[in-house]
């Protein structure tokens, strides 16, 4: 076995050449590793929105809470449903919301960008323990008071704290509090009374959907089948989390598909620069490979050899790649979800996973640019190799 | 033989390491123009949106519909020629649960004068304006879902619940006339949907086009609009086609910033396979070059042919690369993508100005690779590059 000291030297020793391919890789991993920390970022934004105990109901047909409409009369059949948890006086846990998209002007660039209105009960806060108020305060029920969530406080015009904005033509509502919802999308809306709500759109009685918190995960079948067997109304159960998960699927399919397609073509490229280095590495040390087979190493491990020093070389860049990808974590990435024709912003999420995944490719573009030249250099005879050269 | 001559020479001279970086160029250029056609089929909604047609919907949000009196206040307004209104229906097909189209209420004696590059013939238009159930699919829905004319279909709908099922006949099939038609949607009439509406939730409309006379003047004939509605219960916002997508586009700013960096990246990529390449051959050449400078040659010549010979490579390679991009991005991809998610891009193909962009980009990169190498070459001294052992 040839030390793996004398690869790493001669990876020293072209500095130029060393440093050109391994940035060439460096770049394919980051760009390979953003893209898989978004999609992940969108996975875990939407992922940790919902709670496995909790149902959300909508209407039948209907793929999420804004094209959902029901008649508020629906609340109190839903919360009367057979494994709806009761709180401490025996009142059912569950809250039923309008969703709305409102244009919002974006501070420092031009036109507008939907954002995300929830119309929300007084219980609202209490149905959702992980919602803090983090400035601020919270909003008086029934008045024209609003809290928006962290994430989108004061990207919008009206939407920082003591500011106000018009949900309809003369009727401003004014921001009283910021809150966190434990990074789940929920820090992308704007949080309004429902009944203000309902009166600024003329929504009548109506509402989007109702949430309720079920005496255990296990409580959903027989919830849902009650919920589903009024023929009448058609009635949509989900598990929360299942629900957010279809949320997010089609962002998040669509970010890291384009980012894998992205990564298998830029990775060709990279690898093509391997091949040329580590071809041109065997064509200069023909003499020095002819040496090592007259001192004994067989072509086996000549073959190796040649096979570390790519993939060190693959490796110097996937390290690299992989750092300036962690850089991203600090970037905030506003992006309208497909399924709520709303902007949420996604943090950039880097996971193990996504880490290992990422040097593991950087070291098969290593296998894949160096198995050829290695074969090569395996091949060399130590008699031509030591006379000419 | 001339300097030129003498760097297409130096090319081939390792024939292998050629190939294998002007394959490299190839795919980044080839990469280079599968970005820029995502862009461009994203943005070529906005480019070629028609300018004369001016949307006018609830000033806030989308989602609350108009009174359908306002089709009367927009009809009577000046420098409307036509004027038509639609509601988002979004139904699903229940056969087919899992697949997403755009399915739109229409006026049906409005839509197709206002939107003229839907293409529908006359018989099945006549049929449409006849039976009050008759639909009108895009040919690449019809196609995607197998639905022939006379056929029929269940549809449901989370905003428009019925008691009962939303039946509907296909009559005709629309195709496309210009690259904005979105061929994947379901068009039904207006009033199927007005009369099974509950009382309290009928006469009202999504939103109302309008073709103007003016297409220069279509953002002050917004605003006028607008100001009809102003002092009335709900507010509107009018804009043309083109800003209407435009104020969309936006909404993936953040996507499309990425990808043009995405794009800037790749070039990168490709300059540092060619300018490793060309250093190497640089340094294994440097005797040669210490005799061409013995000779008389200047440094500013070995400099020159070395960045030929650079661009060489590059433009074969951007050659190549723009070669295999319309077999592959536009009639592979493209016509996949057009066929299967032509909602989200109903014309995605290369556009001309880019693969114009790609050779001149893979030249002048081809150019800056030979940078380093070429200024050092120049620089040598005759005796140390004699004296100096690749």
């Amino acid at each position: 076995m040839i030390p793996i000291r004398y690869n790493l030297r001669s990876l020293a020793v072209r500095k130029t050449t060393t440093v050109a391919t391994a940035l060439g890789i460096a770049l394919v991993v980051f760009v390979l590793a953003a893209a898989l920390m978004l999609s992940a970022g969108i996975k875990k934004t939407l992922g940790v929105s919902g709670r496995d105990d909790n149902a959300i109901v909508l209407r039948k047909g209907s793929d999420n809470e804004l094209s959902s409409t029901l008649d508020v009369s629906a609340v109190n059949v839903i919360l009367g449903a057979p494994g709806v948890k009761k709180d401490e006086k025996g009142v059912p846990l569950g809250v039923g919301e309008v969703i709305v998209v409102g244009a919002m002007e974006k501070i420092g660039a031009s036109g507008f960008t939907n954002v995300q209105i929830r119309g929300v009960t007084e219980n609202a806060m209490k149905f959702r323990p992980e919602v803090h108020v983090v400035a601020g305060q919270a909003p008086k029920p029934g008045s024209d008071e609003v809290m928006v969530g962290q994430r989108i406080r004061g990207r919008f015009k009206g939407t920082d704290l003591g500011e106000s904005f018009d949900l309809r033509k003369n009727r401003p509502v004014k921001v009283v509090g910021v809150f966190e919802a434990g990074g789940s999308s929920f820090e992308s809306e704007v949080w309004v009374d429902v009944d203000t709500l309902r009166a600024s759109y003329s929504r009548g009685a109506s509402t989007s959907s109702v949430r309720v918190r079920l005496d255990s995960p296990a409580a959903f079948d027989a919830f849902k089948m009650s919920i589903e067997s009024d023929k009448q109304y058609g009635y949509l159960a989900m598990r929360e989390t299942e629900y957010f998960e279809k949320q997010s699927s089609g962002t998040s399919t669509f970010v890291s598909a384009l980012g894998t397609l992205i990564s298998v073509f830029f990775s060709i490229g990279a690898m093509i620069g391997a091949m040329i280095t580590m071809y041109a590495a065997v064509a200069n040390r023909q003499r020095e490979i002819g040496t090592l087979r007259a001192l004994g190493f067989s072509r086996g491990s000549i073959l190796t050899s040649f096979l570390l020093e790519s993939i060190a070389l693959a490796m110097i860049g996937g390290v690299v790649g992989v750092i300036a990808s962690l850089g991203m974590g600090a970037v905030k990435f506003s992006m309208m979800n497909f399924a709520s024709w709303s902007e949420i912003v996604f943090s950039f999420d880097p996971t193990p996973r996504i880490i290992l995944t990422a040097l593991l490719f950087a070291a098969g573009m290593g296998v894949l640019g160096g198995f050829f030249p290695a074969v090569r250099a395996a091949r060399i005879s130590p008699v031509t190799a030591m006379r000419g050269g | 033989m001339n300097l030129a001559s003498l760097a297409a020479r130096n090319v081939l001279r390792n024939k292998f390491r050629a190939v294998l970086t002007v394959l490299g160029v190839a795919v980044a250029i080839l990469t280079f123009l599968l970005l820029r056609t995502i862009v461009f089929a994203w943005t070529s909604g906005a480019e070629y949106a028609s300018k004369d047609r001016v949307v006018t919907r609830h000033k806030i949000t989308f989602v609350q519909p108009l009174p359908l009196r306002y089709i009367n206040d927009v009809r009577a307004a000046p420098h409307i020629k036509v004027a038509t209104y639609s509601n988002w229906f979004g139904g699903k097909d229940e056969k087919h649960d899992h697949e997403f189209f755009a399915t739109l209420a229409i006026d049906p004696t409005t839509y197709f004068q206002v939107y003229d590059d839907v293409a529908v013939q006359k018989d099945q238009l006549d049929t449409f304006l006849h039976d009050p159930q008759a639909a009108i699919v895009g040919d690449v829905l019809a196609k995607k879902m197998g639905w022939k004319i006379g056929d029929k279909i269940i549809l449901t709908s989370g905003i428009y619940p019925k008691i009962g099922d939303w039946d509907l006949h296909i009559v005709g099939i629309y195709e496309a006339k210009s690259k904005v038609v979105d061929r994947s949607t379901l068009l039904f009439r207006w009033d199927y949907l007005n009369d099974n509406l509950p009382q309290n939730r009928k006469d009202t409309i999504g939103w109302v086009v309008s073709r103007v006379d003016e297409p220069s003047q279509s953002a002050s004939i917004g605003v006028a609009l607008d100001k009809i509605f102003d002092e009335k219960e709900t507010q509107t916002l009018s804009q043309d086609e083109h800003s209407f997508n435009a104020s969309f586009l936006a909404m993936f700013s953040a996507i499309l910033t990425a990808v043009d960096i995405i794009s800037i990246v790749i070039l990168v990529i490709m300059m540092l396979v060619l300018g490793n390449t060309i250093a190497m051959g640089v340094r294994e050449r440097t005797n040669e070059y210490g005799v061409m400078k013995a000779l008389g040659f200047s440094g500013s010549h070995i400099a020159m042919f070395i960045a030929v010979e650079s661009m060489l490579i590059a433009a074969l390679g951007g050659a190549l690369g723009i070669a295999l991009a319309y077999p592959f991005v536009q009639e592979g991809m493209g016509r996949w993508i057009e066929e299967n998610m032509g909602s989200y891009f109903p014309y995605f193909r290369i556009d001309p100005k880019a693969t114009v962009a790609a050779m001149f980009l893979a030249l002048g990169l081809g150019g800056v690779a030979a940078a380093i190498p070429a200024y050092r070459a120049s620089k040598l001294k005759v005796v140390d590059a004699l004296r100096r052992v690749a």
